[in-house]
């Protein structure tokens, strides 16, 4: 009676320790984040599910995404409104919904002590903070695969209506992301070399849960064949190299940081070679939770690294946050297998490094992933006059300056893009860009040319302009948007306005 | 003492997935490939020796996996067997009531006809309490031969009791090795089998968590008595450990007797006995318990004896060309014996970060991630694969006293490759008070060098990308030879404190 009394106690006593978690990502959230600008991938998010349901699944299908986020942002838009911290809210929900999970699952697959462990490294990442405040769908990713994992675990030691819940969250998290797939992908692999410790049936109902994930998924799929692609309306990804791969991993604990502080972080992996000797202690075995952990912090990584050389490119670390909760948990329970000192010193700088890093990629303007377009744009309404023109590169990053911008200038891409029809911007040409360039600024004082997302002809194009006419202005709004002002004509204005001058 | 039988001290081995063995040797050729022919070459002798060192890395990797590819457990035949026995208690200076533990053991091990014998070299060896051992023996109802004719080291006692004792059968008992009395029903009946040449059973050390350093010795055999010699068990090639053991005597006549040339003679005696066709089991149950080095100078002797012996074995008596032998024989000898090798390749690895420190060269001219990219899975996998192999038994510790031997296996190579005699050091059985920083002299050198090296980098590079990764690798090696150190500085405290805990079946 007395050891139940201790338990419902010691129980009770995690959760104002998740609730003080809660309430940190939600300052800090409310303080610092919501407030930023707009960044690309939300234009594309306000411009998707600013139309009817039945348009917004169009053009959800014409982009690489699934629909989930976008009808449950439409819907929380027509509750609440279409600003944009009110957007990011909705993101922030999930973020801070993930923390009680990720604690559920540390306690019943370890202890108490490694689910508050992965909950507070969740809390303070600074890679779960930034997109806890950005209008996509990456917290509802992560929430939905922490919720999954939960409820694998569950099937996998107990069996019973866990299923259930796991299929469920199996066709919710397919419907969040693509890359989804890749928790599933692993969840087969780990049963593939773990089959002995599942329950009975567990074959089938995997299979059963496979099969309602391809069903659910089909009318999607068949819809998004109908609808054809729109590849130029996102920026084009390279092929990543092994530096994006330990990237990622970097930034899945330190955040977004500049070059010179991601090179001491990452330079520094000879440790994480001491640290798993550290772990050779005796009979301090690695449980089948802490594999399959380890299985779901890296698989998916090391699988889209390696299509994205062999086949496609399409890696990008936040497509991989389904990664994080994974990494966290089996960072806590690698940590529980050190010496109570060393755990403590250990978790100590880790928790302190990954806070600091998060105040740094809050604060600092040269944080890489920083998009300032409402800096941008705030300059061009003050300074751009209706005689000038605004020319934005790559054309997709029109999206968040249209959001913002009502200055008096006309606002155009390059290569040029008329969006109003359907399709997706044509490719960049060399040898149009002359005649484009010319037809935009014939009647023009000034064009403000501002370049973001290198598709590869940003150089090209800013020749063409140094090569041509005087660049008077440079402004830099943050580490990849600089906007630059040239003086295209240079007969005196003609003031109408004016009285003649005898 | 005799032995509680009932509670038996546990073995650890665990047969690793064999597709996880596959995937292990995979990334260690991948690894193997990148760095040899595909990353740009910085100073080409830093190269070369990295080249060097992870061939035998390589070597290693794939001599370790073929070996744990499948551990195999011997079947007892169900035979009773009465042939006379000869129990061998080798003894040069152990204390008698060491030796006594001992002797009351063996005579009461269960077997209708062994004769206990005490090989002493006392009075060769001007031990003046010499005629304790006949006393004892007298007492207990054992047999005592004082050998009056020096030389031959343990190998020499045991060969001087072969002229004087007859039965087809001996065992050999190092002074504090105490058997089970099961000890001769568990390994007699595999003799039933004519070609049968010898018996080995594991030499465990029932004083292990006494100290930091009974545990690291204990936590370096266990994976050794574990999976590998599980795994040699399996391919023909399990050899002599000195005692607990039995042998045909005509399989050791055969051989020419234990091998008087040699510092670690069991080693060679089970080669030459193999090379003569006769076979050989490791039965992986404790059957004996003995004492571990209390003091790090014993360690350190002992350490370096086996790694004389096994490296004279290379550089003298090579598996490759001796008649007789079976392949997979040839390839487990060489393996076993090549480990000692290890020593130039640890402190070559180690100095690599000190020379870019002081002069700024480096072995290649890439991205650090690239290297990392090929190495972590190739470590990591490595490392699964110890641990799991060995259930877990092997440590942070142990693995910090084997690479921190890196010196005394060095010495070891140039003393068997120069063919500079050693005196024979018999493992003391009585700890000895003191620190030896003497012996852990290399590893402070590197310390005080690698904070200097650190200094100077710096100053030269600042914080690139080269020096943060040297410094890691500086601060992994000092990490590394930490317990080694606090071990031989008789500072126990430094090292991890983990103690083995005491583990027993029923």
């Amino acid at each position: 009676m007395m050891a139940a009394v201790r338990t419902f106690v010691r129980e009770r006593s995690a959760w104002p320790w998740l609730a003080v978690m809660i309430a940190f990502v939600t300052v800090v959230s409310l303080s610092f984040l919501l407030g930023q600008s707009l960044r690309l991938d939300e234009a594309q998010s306000f411009f998707q599910t600013a139309r009817t349901p039945s348009r917004l699944l169009e053009l959800v299908a014409q982009d690489v995404h699934v629909p989930l986020y976008h009808l449950l942002l439409h819907v929380w838009s027509v509750a609440f409104g279409n600003g944009v911290a009110t957007a990011r809210i909705l993101s922030l929900l999930f973020f801070a919904a993930t923390i009680p999970v990720v604690y559920l699952i540390g306690k019943e697959n370890f202890s108490r002590r490694i689910g508050l462990t992965a909950a507070l490294l969740i809390t303070i990442s600074p890679f779960m903070n930034w997109y806890g405040s950005e209008a996509r769908m990456y917290t509802l990713l992560t929430f939905m695969t922490v919720l999954n994992q939960l409820y694998f675990m569950r099937a996998w030691k107990k069996g019973g209506n866990s299923w259930i819940g796991y299929g469920v969250t199996a066709v919710l998290g397919m419907y969040s992301h693509y890359f989804f797939a890749l928790v599933l992908v692993t969840q087969a692999i780990f049963y593939l070399t773990h089959r002995k410790s599942f329950q009975e049936g567990a074959l089938k109902r995997l299979t059963a849960v496979a099969v309602a994930v391809g069903v659910a998924l089909a009318p999607w799929l068949y819809f998004v064949f109908l609808q054809g692609s729109a590849s130029s309306t996102k920026p084009q990804l390279a092929k990543p190299t092994s530096v994006d791969l330990f990237n990622t991993f970097s930034q899945f604990l330190f955040g977004f940081q500049t070059n010179y502080i991601n090179t001491i972080i990452v330079s520094l992996w000879p440790i994480l070679v001491l640290l798993s000797f550290l772990t050779l202690q005796r009979k301090k075995k690695m449980d089948s939770s802490a594999m399959y952990f380890a299985y779901a912090g890296i698989i998916p990584i090391v699988f889209a690294f390696l299509f994205s050389i062999g086949v496609r490119p399409l890696y990008l670390s936040r497509y991989l946050i389904v990664c994080l909760p994974a990494l966290y948990l089996f960072i806590a329970s690698v940590f529980s297998s050190y010496s109570t000192k060393f755990r403590l010193l250990l978790g100590a700088f880790l928790v302190l490094t990954m806070a600091g890093t998060l105040y740094v990629e809050i604060v600092s303007p040269l944080t890489p992933v920083k998009e300032n377009y409402l800096g941008a744009t705030r300059y061009l309404e003050k300074n751009a006059e209706p005689q000038d023109v605004v020319l934005v590169s790559a054309p997709f990053t029109i999206y968040p300056i249209d959001y913002y911008y009502v200055g008096r200038a006309s606002v155009l891409t390059l290569p040029l893009w008329d969006r109003n029809k359907a399709g997706s911007a044509p490719a960049f040409n060399a040898q149009t860009l002359p005649g484009e360039v010319m037809k935009v600024t014939s009647d023009k004082q000034y064009a403000w040319l501002l370049l973001s997302y290198d598709q590869g002809y940003q150089k090209t194009i800013k020749g063409y302009f140094d090569g041509h006419y005087a660049m008077v202005d440079k402004q830099r709004f943050s580490d990849d948007l600089i906007l630059y002002k040239y003086k295209v004509r240079y007969d005196p204005v003609v003031n109408l306005s004016a009285p003649a001058t005898p | 003492m005799k032995p509680n039988t009932n509670i038996r001290p546990r073995l650890s081995a665990f047969q690793v997935p064999r597709t996880l063995i596959l995937i292990n040797i995979i990334l260690a050729v991948a690894y193997f490939i990148a760095i040899a022919f595909f990353f740009k070459i910085g100073n080409p002798v830093l190269f070369g020796l990295l080249i060097a060192g992870e061939i035998f890395h390589l070597w290693q990797t794939i001599g370790y996996a073929t070996t744990i590819w499948r551990l195999e457990t011997p079947v007892l035949p169900d035979v009773v067997m009465s042939d006379p026995v000869d129990v061998y208690i080798t003894v040069v200076n152990e204390p008698v009531e060491i030796v006594e533990q001992t002797v009351r053991a063996a005579l009461a091990m269960d077997y209708p006809n062994h004769t206990v014998w005490i090989m002493s070299d006392a009075k060769n060896a001007g031990n003046p309490d010499w005629q304790e051992y006949e006393d004892l023996a007298a007492r207990l109802g054992a047999k005592c031969l004082t050998h009056t004719v020096k030389g031959g080291a343990k190998a020499g006692n045991i060969n001087k009791g072969m002229l004087v004792t007859t039965a087809p059968y001996i065992v050999i008992f190092d002074a504090d090795h105490i058997p089970h009395p099961d000890f001769l029903a568990k390994t007699m009946p595999y003799f039933s089998d004519s070609k049968m040449g010898f018996v080995q059973s594991p030499q465990y050390y029932k004083n292990h968590a006494e100290n930091a350093i009974t545990a690291g010795s204990w936590e370096q055999q266990e994976i050794f008595f574990g999976p590998i010699l599980q795994g040699k068990q399996r391919l023909g090639a399990a050899f002599m450990c000195g005692t607990n053991m039995v042998m045909r005597r005509t399989a050791l006549n055969a051989a020419g007797g234990m091998n008087e040339t040699s510092i670690a003679e069991d080693f060679l005696t089970s080669l030459f006995v193999h090379a003569k066709g006769y076979k050989s089991v490791y039965v992986p149950e404790v059957l004996a318990e003995g004492l571990a080095p209390e003091d790090f100078l014993s360690y350190y002797k002992q350490q370096f004896r086996w790694a004389r012996g096994s490296l004279e074995v290379i550089f003298r008596h090579s598996p490759l060309t001796m008649r007789g032998l079976t392949w997979r024989q040839r390839f487990q000898y060489l393996a076993s014996a090549s480990y000692y090798l290890n020593g130039p390749v640890v402190l070559v690895n180690a100095l690599f970060p000190l020379i870019y420190f002081f002069t700024g060269q480096v072995i290649f001219q890439i991205s650090t991630m690239t290297l990392a990219a090929f190495f972590l899975p190739y470590i990591f996998s490595s490392l699964y694969i110890l641990e799991t192999s060995s259930n877990y038994s092997f440590t942070y510790r142990a693995l910090s006293f084997s690479l921190g031997s890196f010196w005394l296996q060095i010495m070891a190579a140039y003393g068997a490759i120069t063919g500079k005699k050693v005196a024979f050091a018999v493992t003391s059985k009585t700890k000895l008070g003191g620190s030896f920083p003497r012996l852990a002299a290399p590893h402070i050198i590197y310390v005080i060098l690698a904070v200097a090296g650190l200094t100077v980098g710096f100053l030269r590079d600042g914080i690139s990308a080269s020096y943060l990764t040297n410094a890691a690798w500086a601060l992994f090696n000092i990490a590394l030879f930490w317990p080694f150190i606090a071990a031989a500085i008789g500072r126990p405290s430094w090292i991890p404190s983990e103690k083995p805990a005491e583990e027993r079946t029923s």
